[in-house]
């Protein structure tokens, strides 16, 4: 066991040390339903018209030996920029315990509700971590379909943005205010401060110290800089163009304004992928927009330098049933599919241009290297400089394993090595 | 020094007068610095800790302008007997027994509806405590049918051990304590029927062909015969009068539940190594709670008239203020502004959506939330510690209230403010109003003053300054905490 911690210390030492290229931030584009894998990044044209429907054909990427669904033209103009794992399984087809599954990696079974990767890393790098802004923010809200901040508490729960990115005016929850602009918040933060001068009822120190120092604070952070990190209209017409004029597109770009301000975990979360019906029309106009915005958040922040510091994942929690359900009253849908399904990851650290993982001809069984989410999870901490193996704090076990699936059967695998450019340690084969 | 005696005297008597069995416990010298609250601060804090709602306006102004001698126990007779005050204490029960359709109590939308119409009755009843425990433990049949054993179902992984440690942690208050109570919930299975999202838990009494007995930490032996129901032992042994702890354990849940902080706290942390701040009444409530019969409403009355209680908060008094729960914040903004959030449940699909006015307190399942309940700390219901529901203050939540243009357009919108300005014709009139309303209380000079100057210094209208008035004392941390 020691040995085995050394050489874990020494690993996140060399990834500190001699690559200098540890990821900073992650940026997680998450497609709340469960989108269909066939038809994104492991197309199937040879499979006939109850596995393709109405996409038939696939395209060729940029890369040899890549091909991706036919909506997605522009991210097969860039598949050198990312890689493609096929192979992601989790086994759940209801909702919330997939989206569990998925976000938190927990597949243990046991007895208390773990916090998500995004809760992780914002308690992780809290410390390192000094901005103004939150360190866990998701555009516009987070899943919460269960308790996202897990046995962490609610301190390390995302901050939700709220508002509408597309829109001229992002009113983000709080910092942004169409009613009220500086002067008046000004004028107002000065008659709240005599009206609890007066100290009709409440005369606590420790309370009004603490309020106090929250006000200076937020008063400081909505009339300085930092909240024009949220403001679109510093960047060009033809930039918020490129990612596309709706929810998903500008959330992307303010994504990358996060990035760029330090920001350790943003969660870009677009509904809409639960297509039990009107599949392929939905699909239509999804998956243009998809295409789009990540394209252009990739392509983004690899011209600014960010791409090596930042992953990007784009992925739901789960995939859709490759075969298409003709029959009343789907006509034409697909339904939940936690077996197989497919994850891009990009930047940080991974190896780009690669497929990891196959299914078969139906897409409906892995084939080859099954990648489970703590595998992913486990990978993105290491890119981070997280150890996968590390404990955190838990208010009755005392410490628990970080993610308790990692080198279990049926719950993990292993990480993903041939992704990163970390060795491998030797002692963990054996585990 | 004439008139210093006199005020002594005068504090004597009417300490004695006043003070309850439960102010014998703290030393006469806190009693006398300790002043009682006023009335205004009384009926806002009493409201909230029992109903977690403020007063209304009318209640607040009849209150205040009462002359009766014994007007505060009468309150507090009066909202202990509220509809209001049940449905407070089943979200209070609701957290503890972790009611939620989803993930990981996954009782589904039947299962808590069922649950929670069962807790109504029993809370409504007033069923001693120790019957509730005893109907919960004891239970069977169908989730939709018997709904106490919706209790059986809400632990994620349903084995004997972790059933036992729940039970251990929820009525003896022991975290990871190790014997082998266990055993008798060794019986307990769980089937599915043709009734979708039903579930039967049974009691296999064949399972064990055997008799056995298990030792409890306080060395008594409970005697577990084949045939039986295991579980029956297990509740003798704890409802039993002679296990002190478990009076002690509610007692001073009860006690949590109106200061904010226990006796032993947390409230779900017993044992040697944290003991009770003040043993003796730690004992003596237990005591009491048991010579009550278990009468939670009884006991709270007994805590409520105790000056204990109505002191007036100060850094050393025993009411200690406590910020505003995420569900009575955000009902509260309701009240003010006559908007409320809109509230649905994601399961079963198509969403089912809840009546528009629905409150938070109502709503019964933690599964279904909202973005400012999250922010505010409410509590998910994963374990059932105290500790879950975080009433911490944070800058985030100061965000939302300075500069939310969600909030300013409800306040801008609010009918509650505009029938104010319509009836108050001048500016006195509507802070008066508006500060019953928000802070309940009427407003001090000084503050009629201050908002006046603020209205003609940025020649504000009647209207707008109603807003900047709520807007001042909804981000006021007199409003945000119970003090």
């Amino acid at each position: 066991m020691k040995t085995y911690f050394l050489i874990l210390i020494f690993i996140l030492f060399c990834i500190n040390e001699i690559m200098g290229q540890q990821a900073k931030s992650v940026i997680l584009v998450y497609l709340d339903g469960g989108p269909s894998q066939t038809d994104t990044f492991d197309p199937k044209p040879e499979a006939g018209r109850d596995i393709v429907g109405n996409f038939k054909d696939a395209i060729q990427t940029n890369v040899q030996g890549i091909q991706i669904g036919q909506k997605l033209p522009l991210l097969a103009k860039i598949a050198d920029k990312y890689s493609l794992i096929r192979s992601m399984t989790h086994n759940v087809n209801a909702h919330e315990t997939g989206h569990y599954a998925m976000i938190t990696g927990d597949m243990s079974g046991g007895y208390v509700v773990y916090p998500s990767y995004g809760s992780v890393i914002a308690f992780i790098k809290k410390d390192a971590y000094n901005g103004i802004l939150p360190s866990y923010i998701s555009l516009t809200s987070a899943n919460n379909r269960f308790n996202e901040g897990g046995f962490l508490g609610n301190e390390y729960k995302s901050f939700d943005t709220g508002g509408e990115p597309e829109k001229n005016l992002f009113e983000v929850e709080g910092i942004v205010n169409r009613y009220v602009n500086a002067a008046s918040l000004n004028k107002r933060m000065n008659l709240l401060k005599d009206f609890e001068s007066l100290n009709v009822n409440l005369n606590n120190e420790f309370i009004s110290e603490n309020a106090n120092k929250f006000r200076k604070q937020n008063s400081e952070f909505i009339a300085g800089k930092s909240r024009q990190v949220f403001d679109l209209s510093t960047e060009s017409k033809e930039m918020r163009e490129r990612y596309g004029l709706n929810r998903l597109g500008q959330s992307c770009l303010v994504a990358r304004k996060l990035v760029e301000a330090g920001v350790p975990f943003i969660n870009v979360r677009t509904t809409g992928w639960d297509t039990h019906k009107m599949h392929f029309q939905r699909m239509n106009d999804m998956l243009p927009e998809l295409d789009k915005a990540l394209s252009a958040l990739l392509i983004d922040l690899d011209e600014k330098g960010l791409l090596k510091n930042t992953i990007v994942l784009c992925g739901g929690e789960f995939g859709r049933t490759p075969k298409v359900l003709y029959e009343a009253p789907w006509n034409g849908g697909r339904a939940h599919f936690g077996q197989a399904f497919s994850y891009l990851v990009a930047g940080g650290g991974f190896i780009p241009g690669k497929v990891i993982g196959a299914t078969d001809k139906t897409g409906e069984n892995i084939v080859d290297r099954k990648v489970y989410p703590a595998d992913l999870i486990g990978t993105l901490y290491l890119l981070l400089g997280i150890n996968p193996y590390g404990k955190l704090p838990h208010i009755l076990e005392g410490e628990l394993p970080i993610l308790p699936s990692l080198g279990k059967a049926e719950q993990s695998n292993d990480l993903l090595y041939e992704l990163i450019n970390i060795p491998k340690p030797k002692v963990m084969n054996n585990k | 020094m004439r008139k210093y005696v006199l005020i002594q005297i005068l504090l004597f008597v009417f300490i004695s007068v006043w003070a309850n069995e439960i102010d014998n416990f703290f030393p006469a010298a806190e009693l006398k610095t300790g002043i009682l609250c006023s009335d205004e601060v009384f009926i806002r804090r009493t409201y909230l800790t029992l109903t977690g709602r403020l007063p209304q306006v009318e209640q607040v102004k009849a209150f205040l302008s009462s002359k009766k001698e014994l007007k505060r126990s009468e309150l507090i007779n009066q909202i202990l007997d509220s509809e209001e005050y049940i449905r407070y204490m089943q979200m209070r029960w609701g957290d503890i027994l972790r009611i939620k359709s989803e993930f990981p109590s996954n009782l589904w939308p039947n299962g808590v509806q069922a649950y929670n119409r069962w807790l109504y009755e029993k809370l409504a009843s007033n069923t001693p405590y120790n019957n509730i425990v005893k109907e919960l433990l004891l239970s069977k049949g169908s989730n939709f049918k018997s709904p106490a054993v919706n209790f059986y179902r809400a632990f994620l992984k349903k084995t004997p051990e972790n059933i036992y440690k729940n039970i251990d942690l929820l009525f003896l208050g022991n975290r990871n304590q190790s014997d082998d109570g266990a055993k008798c919930f060794s019986q307990i299975q769980y089937k599915k029927t043709k009734e979708w999202k039903e579930e039967i838990v049974f009691v296999d009494i064949h399972k064990n062909f055997y008799s056995t007995s298990v030792t409890m930490p306080d060395k008594k032996v409970i005697q577990l015969n084949k045939g039986e129901d295991w579980r029956v032992g297990y509740l003798d042994w704890l409802t039993n009068k002679s296990n002190k702890r478990f009076s002690a354990v509610m007692a001073n849940r009860l006690w949590y539940w109106i200061f904010g902080q226990g006796i032993v706290n947390d409230p779900d942390d017993w044992g040697a190594h944290n003991p009770p701040s003040n043993p003796k009444l730690m004992d003596y409530l237990a005591n009491q709670f048991v010579v009550l019969n278990y009468d939670m409403k009884a006991f709270s009355r007994l805590i409520l008239n105790s000056k204990t209680y109505q002191s007036l908060s100060t850094p050393t008094s025993n009411f200690v203020p406590q910020r505003l729960q995420a569900e009575i914040i955000v009902d509260a903004l309701a009240d003010i502004t006559g908007i409320s959030d809109a509230y649905r449940s994601r399961v079963p699909e198509p969403f089912s959506f809840f009546p528009i006015g629905t409150r938070s307190v109502d709503l019964g399942d933690a599964t279904v939330s909202s973005s400012t309940l999250e922010l505010f700390g409410r509590v998910s219901r994963d374990v059932s510690l105290e500790s879950q529901r975080s009433n911490k203050l944070t800058s985030k939540q100061l965000l939302y209230l300075m500069n939310s243009s969600e909030l300013e357009e409800r306040l801008r919108k609010s009918v509650k403010l505009n029938f104010i300005c319509q009836n108050q014709k001048n500016i006195a009139g509507v802070c008066d109003e508006i500060t019953l309303l928000i802070l309940s209380r009427y407003a001090s000079n000084e503050e009629k003053l201050l908002f006046k100057e603020f209205s003609v210094n940025n020649k504000l209208n009647l209207r707008d300054l109603a807003t900047t008035i709520a807007w001042t004392q909804i981000n006021s941390t007199e409003f945000l905490y119970n003090h």
